[in-house]
Order: C-alpha cells, then structure tokens, then sequence
C-alpha cells in the first residue's frame, strides 16, 4: 500500500514538472512570466475601460468594477486549468506523441492527468496574484492583504480545483476522439465564461441558461473569491445567500461534478481505448 | 519544355493556395460552427457585460462589430502569421522553397483564401449579433463603410505576411507568440469600446494595428454618436498608407529572414 502510494505520488509529482516543463521552457523566465499576465491583464484593461466609459467612474459603480477585476483575476484558473490543459493533452498524442506512453506506464493515467492540470492552476496563480496588484494599485481597487478572509478563498478555491480537474480531464478524454479537435479547449472555455458569473451576473442571462449557469461550481466560486477579497464593498451575485450558505451550494455543486466527470471520463475512456483514440495520429 | 512567364506562376500560386484554404473550410465542418460560435460567445459575454453597466444600445454595436473584425485578427494570427511556422513542421514549407515561385505568391495566395471565408464568417457573426440584439446601423454610412472595411482587411493581411515572415524563425514560441498578441491587441485596437477612450498616446501607437483605425472609422460611419478619434478622412488615409507600407516590409522581411534561415538551416526543422 505504501509503496503504492509512494509510486503514485512520485508519478504525480513527474506529471507537474513536465507540465510546468513544457509550459514554461519555450523562453526565459522573465519573459514566461510577462506572456502569462499579458492575457488576464489584457482583459481586466478592457473591463476596466469599458466600465470607465460608461460609468465615468462613479463611485456608485466601483463595487461592479471590483466585481469584473475579481473574476477576471481568478478566470485565469479555468484559462489554464480548462483550454491550455486541454491543449496540452492533444499536443502529448498529436505533436509529440507521447500520450501513448503515459497512457501504458506503470501509473495510473487520471494521476498523470491530475499532475499535468496541477502545473496549469499552479501557473495561474502568478497572474490571478498580479491582476489583483494592477487592480489594487492602477485601477484603486480597495484590497487590502491583511483584510482578506484567507480561510474562506483557501476552502473556495481548493473546492474550485477539484471541480475545474475533474471538468478538464473528462474533457480532454472526450476531445482525444477528435482528430482536429484543437482549440475546443479554448472554446469551452469561452462557453464557461459565459457560464460563470465571472465578468457579468449569471441573473442576466436568459432564463433556461441562467439555471443551468446556478447549477455550476464556478459561480459560487467566484462569489465567494469576491466576498472573501472584499466583503461588502463588491457587487454580490447572491446577496441573499450567506457565505456558509453559498459554500454549501458550491460543495454540492462539485460533488455533482465529480460524479458526472467520473461516469463521463470512464465511458471515453473505455471508448478511447477500443477505437485507438490515444495514439491516433491526429492533424498536426 | 514550355516556358511560363513569371506572373502568370505568380497568379497561378496565388490561386493555388487561396484553393485549398476555401475549400478545406468544408472538410472540417465542426470548425465552421466554432469559428463562428469563438467570436459570437466573446461579444455575447461582453454584451452582458455593457448590460450589466446599463450601457447605452449604441455600445451593443461596439461589440458586434468588434467580434466581427475579432474574427478578421484572429485569422491573421492563426492562419497567416504562425502558418510558415506550422508549414514547416509539418514539411510543407520545404515544397514552397524548392517550388519555381515566389513567397510572396504563396503568401498572397494564403490571404486571398482567408478573407474569402473569414469574410463570410464575420458576416454570419455581424447578422446574428445585430438580430440577436436588435442593432440598427446608419444606412447613408454602408458604401464608405464597405470600402474603409476592404482597405482595412488589405492592410491587416499585409501586416500578416509580415508577421509571417517574422515568425519563420520560431518553432514553439510561434504559438505562445500569437497567443500573446491576441488579447493586448483586442484591448488596444479598441475591439469592445471606443478606441478614443484609451488617450491619443495609446490609441495612436494602437494603430499600427489598422484593426484599430479601420474599425473607429467603421463605427463612425454606422453608428453615429461614436466618440470620435481622428476624423473618418484621417483614418481611411492611414490605413490606406498601411497597405503598401506592410507589403513591402513583408517582403523586405521575407528576403531577410528566408536568407538567414536558409544559411541557418532553419527552413527543414520539423516541429522544434
């Protein structure tokens, strides 16, 4: 058993540094650092910008640009977590063609593909800190470190990563019986956007959409990012809820994702298996 | 053996590589509905967000059609700039250089096909954004609007065969790279507001991108009420300076680079 484990975690802990490996040695650190903020802080810019048109900057309207910075900060999870692992994955079997190999090494294949989406959240979290600091300092965000209700964004997000995994593992399975089914990654991830109550309040969506959107952890999530960052001086999607009440929903809503990502990742697994998805030659 | 002169292979080229971008459109008919769901979704998300400031409706226009040209920008990046990059690791680029013709041929070839089908695919986008939410645009605008729309797209491919011949030179950094410019350049060249409110500083170097002025002139025409950056006239006239400018830097740039890469070996490397 222990030995097990000791195996088990030492393959892990192979799947994070390739990851991070094949994330980050295409250049210099220095430069890696400023193309993984250059996406989040690109968009918190063009919220900020468009909140600053409309509003003038009205102090009335700073808890919804508190709002927009907080989940475009955190958003930078699922960028990495959901399209950029998916990617990853398809490249292993398509570019490199090493998919094959960790698929049929002496570990088991969702702890390699745990290990690989670890590298990507871990990669995240450098630019969900700095477009927190640009907020703070360029945009007058009122965040304050010692303020921040730790307790409460540590159980949150923690909760948030086993969801975001579970959802992108079964993905990329999924996705591996597509032969050019690159860039879906990205593109789910721009569907969850919507999803997420990450720039807008999921109220505004159309009704049938909008509870389907209630139904995800990453709304809660988010919610409760904000309430912990900046507790009553940030527009709340739930103000009705409180935060225990708003955790309760996001630990249901993981759990329901983790039950559907199992049974979906076990039904393309078994499909990719018999019909040669994963060392399928792909368009590359 | 007969002889061809060389701008009949020039045409010939062209034609031959415009070919298989517009018909390849069909053989992978998921990513038509992709293609055009990609940008829809992003300006969706970004209409909610305008709602959700209890924007004017003027500014639903901004975004429509900031998700039309997205689709424009995005196809430079990916299908223009990173694709010597992928030519070459997928062997191709090897048949273009022993090929009697020219880059810039291949190249134009590359663009004429695109601006076929990502024009066809920025139409669907500007239709079903503007039903989708009930925007109306000026009529009197649309004839200078088509031709300010045609000289942008001139110019934003040419600044593609620029960047084209720019990312010959790398293998993985090609992807990070157009990835990079994506969203900085979404953000600069004003794709969801009015590139005024970024200050003359920035929204001047901004246009380098002729995204950036060729939009700004578009909304004025058809949205009247844009807050004004530089007059109409000003713009058109820059971004038809950037035409010629971003070809012949294009091909001064090809020169450069396919004579480095050929003494560095760069032009056989497969997948670095």
């Amino acid at each position: 058993m222990g030995v097990a484990i000791a195996r088990g975690w030492q393959g892990y802990w192979a799947a994070v540094r390739l990851g991070w490996a094949i994330s980050s040695n295409w250049t210099r650190p220095l430069l890696f650092i400023v193309y993984s903020v250059l996406r989040p802080i690109s968009m918190a810019l063009i919220l900020a910008v468009m909140y600053a048109v409309i509003t003038h900057n009205s102090a009335a309207a700073r808890p919804y640009l508190a709002f927009l910075i907080i989940g475009t900060a955190f958003w930078s999870f699922i960028q990495e977590g959901v399209s950029e692992f998916a990617t990853g994955i398809l490249e292993d079997r398509g570019r490199y063609h090493v998919l094959k190999y960790t698929y049929l090494a002496p570990l088991d294949f969702p702890i390699f593909l745990v290990g690989r989406a670890t590298s990507k959240l871990a990669s995240a979290s450098a630019s969900v800190v700095i477009v927190l600091v640009v907020g703070t300092f360029a945009l007058g965000l009122p965040i304050n470190a010692l303020a921040i209700d730790y307790p409460l964004l540590v159980v949150a997000c923690l909760l948030a990563f086993v969801a975001i995994m579970a959802f992108s593992v079964t993905l990329s399975m999924v996705l591996l019986a597509g032969r050019d089914s690159h860039g879906y990654g990205e593109i789910m991830a721009q569907f969850l956007y919507l999803f997420s109550g990450a720039i807008f309040p999921i109220s505004l969506l159309p009704g049938p959409l909008a509870w389907l959107a209630a139904l995800s952890p990453l709304g809660y999530w988010l919610e409760l990012c904000r309430r912990a960052i900046l507790h009553g001086r940030v527009y709340e999607m739930f103000p009705q809820l409180s935060d225990g009440e708003v955790l309760g929903r996001l630990v249901l809503a993981v759990a329901g994702t983790l039950v559907l990502g199992y049974f979906t990742y076990l039904i393309s697994d078994r499909m990719a298996r018999r019909r040669g998805y994963i060392d399928m030659e792909s368009n590359w | 053996m007969t002889q061809y002169s060389p701008l009949r292979i020039f045409f010939k080229t062209v034609v031959a590589r415009a070919y298989p971008r517009v018909i390849a459109t069909w053989r992978q008919v998921a990513w038509i509905f992709f293609d055009m769901a990609f940008p829809i979704v992003g300006s969706l998300a970004m209409v909610l967000v305008y709602q959700g400031l209890h924007a004017p409706r003027q500014y639903l226009g901004f975004v429509v059609m900031g998700g039309a040209m997205l689709a424009f920008w995005q196809n430079v990046l990916w299908s223009m700039a990173t694709q010597f990059s992928w030519d070459r690791g997928n062997g191709t680029l090897e048949l273009y250089t022993i090929a009697p013709t020219t880059f810039e041929a291949v190249l134009l070839g590359m663009a004429v096909g695109s601006m076929i089908t990502t024009t066809i695919r920025a139409g669907v986008i500007l239709v079903a954004g503007s039903l989708l939410f009930g925007i109306s645009y000026a009529s009197g605008g649309a004839l200078a609007a088509i031709g300010v729309f045609l000289l942008t797209l001139a110019a934003l491919y040419c600044l593609g065969m620029l960047l084209a011949s720019l990312f010959l030179f790398y293998g993985r950094e090609a992807w990070h790279l157009a990835t990079a410019l994506q969203e900085p350049v979404n953000f600069l060249s004003g794709l969801y507001f009015p590139v005024r409110a970024l200050g003359s500083y920035v929204a001047g170097g901004a246009s380098l991108v002729p995204m950036t002025l060729g939009l700004d002139a578009m909304r004025q025409l058809l949205l009247p009420g844009t807050p004004v950056f530089i007059p109409v006239g000003l713009e058109t006239t820059i971004v038809a300076i950037q035409v010629p400018l971003y070809a012949v830097l294009a091909g001064v740039a090809l020169r450069f680079l396919e004579t480095r890469a050929r003494s560095e070996g760069k032009l056989v490397t497969r997948w670095e």
